[in-house]
């Protein structure tokens, strides 16, 4: 009994040693791109680096604010865009995982193979032909084509994602509904619904994140700078041929990610209950 | 009631048909569509030429293909994409399973650990690369400083990037750093799937650690070790911003995978069917890795 | 049922407020006196307005008109030349560095072509050969083209015609650090890959104030384009070919192979930065920590953007003469490269052409901001931007490079070849056999 007790503590440090590599491992990128953010270029091409700041400086946000502020276009655009992706990725996800849940029938497994493979092929090979299809379409350098073209490519996982929560409900209320006369439509908006909140809301999250990461499409179907999301605008503007002027590059990492960090703490109880209880039915 | 119960299987047919209508649509217009046209591609001699003038490509006989196989860029393209795939997912799921088992453990603040633990998968691809190239800088960067000071000052130009044996390696830890967290959260949900009164009787019944990992654990969670491993094999395939802002491919190809060769050949040497041979390669291996993994690990039903 | 809708509100209210937010933050931009926001939603609202029958919008493909160091010159270019033109309105088409050739033939493909494009000369052969860059004499006067050095022109002449014009010249030059030279005992930049060698063993014992390395020497072999254009330049002083006359590859040659053997001395030695991109170089030069480095001449924007002073240190040299070469180097120009949109819009391109490129437009962008040498006779007597005061000649010692369609690929495998011979420590002569095989499957 005694030994078990000290295997126990034993394992118990071993974990908590883990627990700070790990966390270590995690964390400080972050803390070194803050670091970085406040020092002046020339102190932060010192070697050996500095970790504490000497001249503490809010230059790089400053000029990021004042001269440099294009990059709250890109910010806005990507909120936008995000945003109308979420929402039409949830809209058609939400009809189609439903469709798969409920109804069986032979074209399902047919739909599940082809959306799995649809969500495998790399965007690089599209590239090429999605330019032509939306200009062909009249949808380049428009919001509306860099949506529909983020959506395709994220709808196909969460549909796989709603099914999977619609699965988890059992059919027997709504097949009572059904009963009762209340429809299909009735029993899927006012029932089914529901009953998926956090599952819906994991998605969106999910979805809203992936569309916030995307860089090859907005380099590709958008050209006007008033149009531009964030990675390609930060590629375009702060990664040019010139020179690396990191302290910068750091200011716009930090800037480019606080939001979404507000955004995830405020909501990450409902996130991870909702992508959890997607994939453990998956 | 036949006749009612077939009504009713035909009005299903056409509600559930409409409901699919809109993921079907855009499927077909923006992922199928371009799919069969970069195939389609891959056989033809098909350059920015063709794209202006609107020329069709010509048939090649397979010359994009020979190609590839002869400027000996595909090979060392396959094996370096597999390697940093297995990697990362590999790694990526030892070191989320060993999070998720200390987290799910009543150990003190996992749930403000689990929240911070999630930051460095927010933020942006584009900026994790530069985060990490900015570490890993060959003159100035933290991580040659780090190295230097281990290794008691007799390594003290240490350039992970630029060496052809660990660039690869620099892009695999930008990758863990920013994928470790949402596999860690996604078996950190399937443990809660775990039934703690079997563990607690297994441990009674005097069952080691390893054995109730193994016996108890693992079964209860592979609906969620699929999903989630299968996640990170598809994301990490078709990793492409890391690559193109950390390496560009080099040093001297050693880190270019499929995405960023299918990248040049198209986008930089403007050789479309070239490029899209490449994808084509691309999928046909992903495909059949998902199947394999698939056919090892299969759907166990939990009902 | 009520808390997902609760839940729903909060995000919608949370995207609001972020949303307010950033635009709160534009605001606050604009009170505290930078104007630019307003000025570009001025020429936006004037694009949308003024589209009669006689308008003429020049659609400007530019990836510089974004990047901090050229911003204020290109929006200056477009305000000036739409003010004293009011029937013609530029418009910029911008996409970064790697992705904008990409960008105007996509835009191309699908009937949407640009009128005229900033870029390298390396991009000309490619987009000549995609039927997208037309002949400048189609499109502006024999007269304005005579003004131009002929030497110059002969880069951008495919079978009799020109396929871009310069809008200034930036050789490859070797940026020196004169302080550090001085500190190893050294009056001078070198002039010969010799005396660079012998000045490199001794400029290696240096270490910097806080006890950094000094580089000696920096040529940059890193994974894109523009490495293996400088690597290119660099066999070319030393002699070597590439191609010959005919543009049959042709890299048997002892320049060629003398580059790259040097290349492998120089890494094996430490001497230089392993895999460096050119913006690499010239922050280790801004900060005093790489003594010399082959740069194209506008590169210094780059330093003196890092470093405000280092116009106090940096002096520039001609390309170094090695083996059998007598130091010519590799022409290198910011390019103009134009496109035939029909008769309305190549006229009002002509006028703007001639516009961009005159001593009053460029005068003060290429004596402050990015140094370069003018490309026309008629801007002979410019003042120049002191830094390049000792690399004068460099601009006419080139050798001009025969016309190859797939060069940005062939560049590509010359920097792979470089990093083979350095950071993979291959032998240079398996090396070089590699990078035949791979360059003849790309040229076929």
């Amino acid at each position: 009994m005694k030994k078990q007790k000290s295997k126990n503590k034993g394992g118990k440090i071993l974990a908590v040693i883990v627990l700070i590599i790990v966390f270590i491992f995690l964390l400080f990128p972050l803390y070194w791109m803050i670091l970085t953010s406040f020092k002046t270029n020339m102190e932060a091409f010192r070697f050996p680096p500095t970790f504490t700041i000497k001249n503490p400086t809010i230059q790089s946000y400053k000029s990021l604010f004042t001269v440099n502020n294009d990059f709250f276009t890109y910010y806005i655009n990507n909120f936008i865009i995000s945003g109308l992706v979420t929402v039409l990725t949830l809209f058609v996800s939400i009809l189609a995982g439903y469709a798969l849940s409920r109804y069986n029938f032979k074209w399902n497994k047919f739909l599940i193979a082809a959306i799995t493979a649809a969500q495998m092929f790399p965007v690089v090979s599209r590239l090429i032909s999605l330019y032509g299809i939306m200009s062909r379409a009249q949808l380049i350098d428009t919001r509306a084509g860099l949506t529909f073209a983020l959506t395709a490519t994220l709808a196909p996982f969460s549909a796989m994602l709603m099914t999977s929560f619609f699965d988890g409900i059992p059919r027997e209320v709504e097949e009572a509904a059904y009963v009762d006369g209340a429809g299909r439509l009735r029993s899927f908006v006012n029932i089914a619904l529901p009953l998926t909140g956090s599952g819906i809301f994991a998605c969106g999250i999910y979805t809203f994140l992936q569309a916030w990461d995307d860089y090859l499409h907005a380099v590709t179907l958008i050209q006007t700078d008033e149009l531009r999301t964030l990675s390609a605008g930060i590629a375009l503007r702060y990664l040019g041929e010139l020179s690396y002027d990191w302290s910068l590059i750091n200011t716009i990492s930090i800037i480019g990610t606080l939001p979404m960090l507000l955004i995830f703490f405020f909501f990450n109880k409902y996130m991870v209950k909702g992508l959890v209880s997607g994939a453990v039915k998956g | 009631m036949k006749g009612r119960l077939n009504n009713r299987r035909n009005g299903d047919r056409l509600f559930s048909a409409v409901l699919l209508i809109p993921i079907l649509v855009l499927s077909i217009a923006f992922i199928l569509i371009p799919i069969v046209e970069s195939i389609f591609l891959s056989f033809q001699d098909y350059g920015s030429k063709n794209l202006i003038s609107g020329k069709p490509g010509v048939w090649n006989n397979f010359e994009n293909y020979k190609d590839l196989f002869r400027s000996g860029k595909i090979i060392p393209s396959i094996l370096i994409t597999f390697k940093f795939v297995i990697l990362v997912v590999l790694i990526q799921f030892i070191v989320g399973m060993a999070l998720a088992l200390i987290l799910n453990s009543n150990i003190k603040g996992a749930r403000f650990l689990r929240s911070v633990m999630m930051m460095p998968w927010i933020v942006p691809t584009v900026i994790s690369a530069l985060i990490w190239m900015w570490i890993f800088q060959p003159q100035y960067g933290i991580f040659k400083y780090f190295v230097s000071v281990i290794t008691g000052g007799a390594v003290t130009d240490f350039a992970m990037l630029n060496n052809p044996q660990t660039a690869l390696w620099g892009v695999i830890i930008a990758a863990l750093w920013k994928l470790t967290p949402l596999m860690t959260l996604l078996l950190l949900a399937g443990l809660s799937n775990v039934p703690t009164d079997m563990l607690e009787a297994a441990k009674i019944d005097g069952a080691n650690a390893p054995t109730r990992f193994f016996k108890i654990i693992v079964p209860y969670m592979s609906p969620v070790i699929k999903v989630s491993v299968t996640m990170s094999i598809i994301e990490n395939f078709k990793q492409f911003p890391l690559f193109w802002t950390m390496t560009g491919g080099g040093p001297n190809d050693a880190t270019q995978t499929l995405a960023v060769l299918s990248y040049r050949e198209a986008f930089v040497s403007f050789d479309h069917g070239s490029g899209a041979a490449v994808t084509t390669i691309w999928l046909v291996l992903m495909i059949l890795v998902v199947w394999i993994f698939n056919i090892a690990f299969p759907k166990e039903e939990m009902d | 049922m009520k808390r997902v809708y609760k839940r729903i509100g909060s995000i919608a209210l949370s995207a609001v407020m972020a949303l307010s937010l950033a635009a709160c933050g534009g605001n606050d931009d604009e009170k505290s006196g930078s104007n630019k926001t307003t000025k570009q939603e001025e020429q936006a609202n004037k694009t949308e307005e003024g589209e009669s029958a006689s308008d003429v919008t020049l659609k400007f493909a530019n990836y510089a008109v974004l990047e901090q160091g050229y911003t204020e010159f290109w929006e200056g270019v477009k305000k000036d030349y739409e003010e004293a033109h009011d029937n013609v309105t530029v418009e910029y088409v911008s996409a970064p560095y790697n992705e904008i050739v990409n960008t105007i033939i996509n835009m191309a493909a699908s009937g949407n072509r640009v009128d005229l494009l900033f870029g390298e000369i390396s991009w000309v052969p490619g987009l000549m050969d995609t039927g997208l860059a037309s002949p400048v004499e189609d499109i502006l006067s024999q007269e304005f083209l005579d003004t131009f050095y002929p030497n110059v022109m002969e880069d951008y002449e495919i079978d009799g015609s020109h396929y871009g014009l310069p809008l200034y010249i930036s050789p490859f030059v070797l940026y020196c650090n004169k302080d550090i030279l001085k500190e190893a005992g050294f009056d001078a930049p070198p002039e010969t890959y010799d005396e660079m060698m012998s000045m490199a063993d001794e400029i290696a014992k240096l270490k910097t104030d806080d006890g950094n390395k000094i580089y000696p020497f920096g040529q940059t072999t890193a994974s894109v384009p523009v490495s293996g254009v400088a690597l290119n330049a660099m066999i070319f002083t030393m002699g070597g070919r590439l191609f010959d006359d005919e543009g049959n590859l042709s890299v048997d040659n002892d320049g060629f192979k003398q580059t790259f053997e040097l290349l492998q001395e120089l890494d094996k030695k430490q001497y230089n930065p392993q895999n460096a991109k050119l913006k690499d170089l010239r922050n280790l030069f801004a900060l005093g920590q790489l003594a010399m480095y082959y740069d194209q001449s506008w590169g210094f924007n780059g330093i003196s953007s890092i470093n405000e002073d280092a116009a106090d240190f940096a002096i520039s040299a001609k390309p170094l003469k090695g083996g059998s070469g007598e130091g010519k180097s590799m022409l290198q120009a910011h390019s103009i490269i134009l496109v035939d949109n029909g008769e309305e819009q190549t006229a009002a391109l002509s006028d703007f052409v001639e516009y961009l490129i005159s001593e009053d437009t460029l005068q003060d962008y290429l004596q402050n901001i990015t140094p370069a040498y003018p490309a026309t006779k008629s801007m002979a007597d410019m003042e120049l931007n002191p830094v390049l005061e000792g690399a004068k000649g460099s601009e006419s010692e080139v050798i001009s490079q025969p016309f190859i369609p797939e060069i940005s690929d062939i560049d590509l495998e010359l920097a792979s070849l470089a990093q083979a011979v350095t950071v993979n420590q291959k032998d240079v002569d398996g090396a070089i056999a590699e990078f035949k095989t791979k360059a003849e499957t790309i040229l076929k």
